[in-house]
């Protein structure tokens, strides 16, 4: 029975007093840990989100294949980047897409939807094919270089190679 | 006049006797004021659980600058700890140094490479060679970062590109803005 809490016991020569039930917890030290925490972590927060996209450069640097690897079916993927658009080349097929005109400060619009369903194609056709060549003009400016490489991982071609035209 | 509370008004000198009770005069509030500290904990736990999400081990490895907007990508991978090359639109900068003018560049467009930036990725090289001469099973990845602007032409970043390679930094990381693997997985299931 609960309910004699508090209610002092009658009889036995003396009036005793029950333990009250509620405890209290220290939470200074609590709050001590939570605070330095808080400190250490606002100090460390990395706010940003900045990611990469692995690419290799064409020709120009890259170490000699030490092992002998087995010859494989190589099929010449390229994509040329340019201001009239982009042309992909798939061994003797060819496929433009032409962008999608200047936008308002006058910077070339490239059709990223186009090329993703492109190169979706190209890799459920060839689902072994993992690289392509990626060949940007001079005046391709860096966004749209890296929105292009984004497709083509995005797609499943993950060993991407940026030349100059 | 005031509205005063019948009753026993003894003399100033009075009030506080202890012989009466001390209860004549006026009860003082007790100092000690119980502060309700269970919201403060709550809310200070809600912040670490925050802050825990945004914690990155790898720590903030390229510094977004106010001259440099990265592009947006949703395919990116985890940033590594390599050598930075930033390029804005005025300038190529490897850890705060300032290697060449972007005017510069555009100007002597016959040349290739970019002599500044060779040398200074070649320290780089140097130094880490140093650093794992004692081990020769670690292999040198040539990983370099590049940190441009959207707006910087390919003409630039391909010059960038070729010092780097010459350099002996063959692996380049484009840097851009991750705007999450959430986005992404739901574009690619379209």
């Amino acid at each position: 029975m609960g309910g004699g809490g508090g209610v002092p016991e009658q009889g036995g020569g003396g009036k005793r007093k029950k333990k009250a039930l509620d405890a209290v917890i220290n939470v200074v030290p609590a709050i001590d840990l939570l605070s330095c925490c808080i400190t250490f972590l606002l100090y460390t927060a990395v706010w940003t989100q900045i990611s990469r996209l692995q690419v290799q450069q064409l020709g120009t640097g890259a170490p000699e294949p030490t092992e002998a690897q087995p010859p494989q079916k190589a099929l010449a993927v390229t994509l040329a980047v340019g201001e009239r658009g982009m042309a992909l080349s798939v061994g003797d097929a060819a496929y433009e897409i032409p962008s999608l005109g200047r936008g308002g400060d006058g910077a070339v619009t490239q059709d990223l939807k186009g090329l993703s369903t492109r190169l979706r194609a190209v890799k459920s056709e060839y689902p072994d094919q993992a690289s392509i060549i990626v060949s940007a003009e001079d005046t391709v400016p860096y966004g749209d270089l890296v929105h292009v490489i984004d497709a083509c991982l995005a797609a499943g071609l993950v060993q991407v190679s940026v030349t100059g035209v | 006049m005031a509205i005063i509370q019948p009753g026993k008004r003894p003399a100033k000198r009075f009030e506080k006797s202890r012989i009466l009770g001390g209860k004549i005069g006026h009860g003082r509030k007790a100092t000690n004021a119980e502060l309700n500290v269970v919201p403060m904990v709550d809310m200070m736990t809600m912040l670490v659980i925050f802050l825990l999400q945004q914690f990155s081990a790898t720590g903030e490895v390229l510094y977004m600058q106010k001259d440099i907007r990265l592009p947006d990508a949703r395919h990116g991978q985890m940033i590594e700890q390599a050598p930075v090359v930033a390029i804005s639109s005025d300038q190529v900068v490897v850890a705060g140094q300032k290697l060449a003018d972007v005017a510069d560049l555009d100007r002597d467009a016959g040349y290739l490479n970019i002599p500044a930036l060779e040398e200074r990725l070649r320290e780089e090289k140097k130094r880490w060679d140093f650093i794992h001469q004692s081990d020769p099973g670690t292999k040198w990845d040539g990983i370099v970062n590049i940190q441009a602007d959207q707006k910087v032409p390919f003409r630039i970043v391909k010059r960038v590109m070729y010092s780097c390679g010459v350099a002996g930094y063959f692996n380049l990381n484009f840097a851009a803005l991750d705007i999450g693997s959430g986005a992404a997985a739901a574009s690619a299931e379209k």
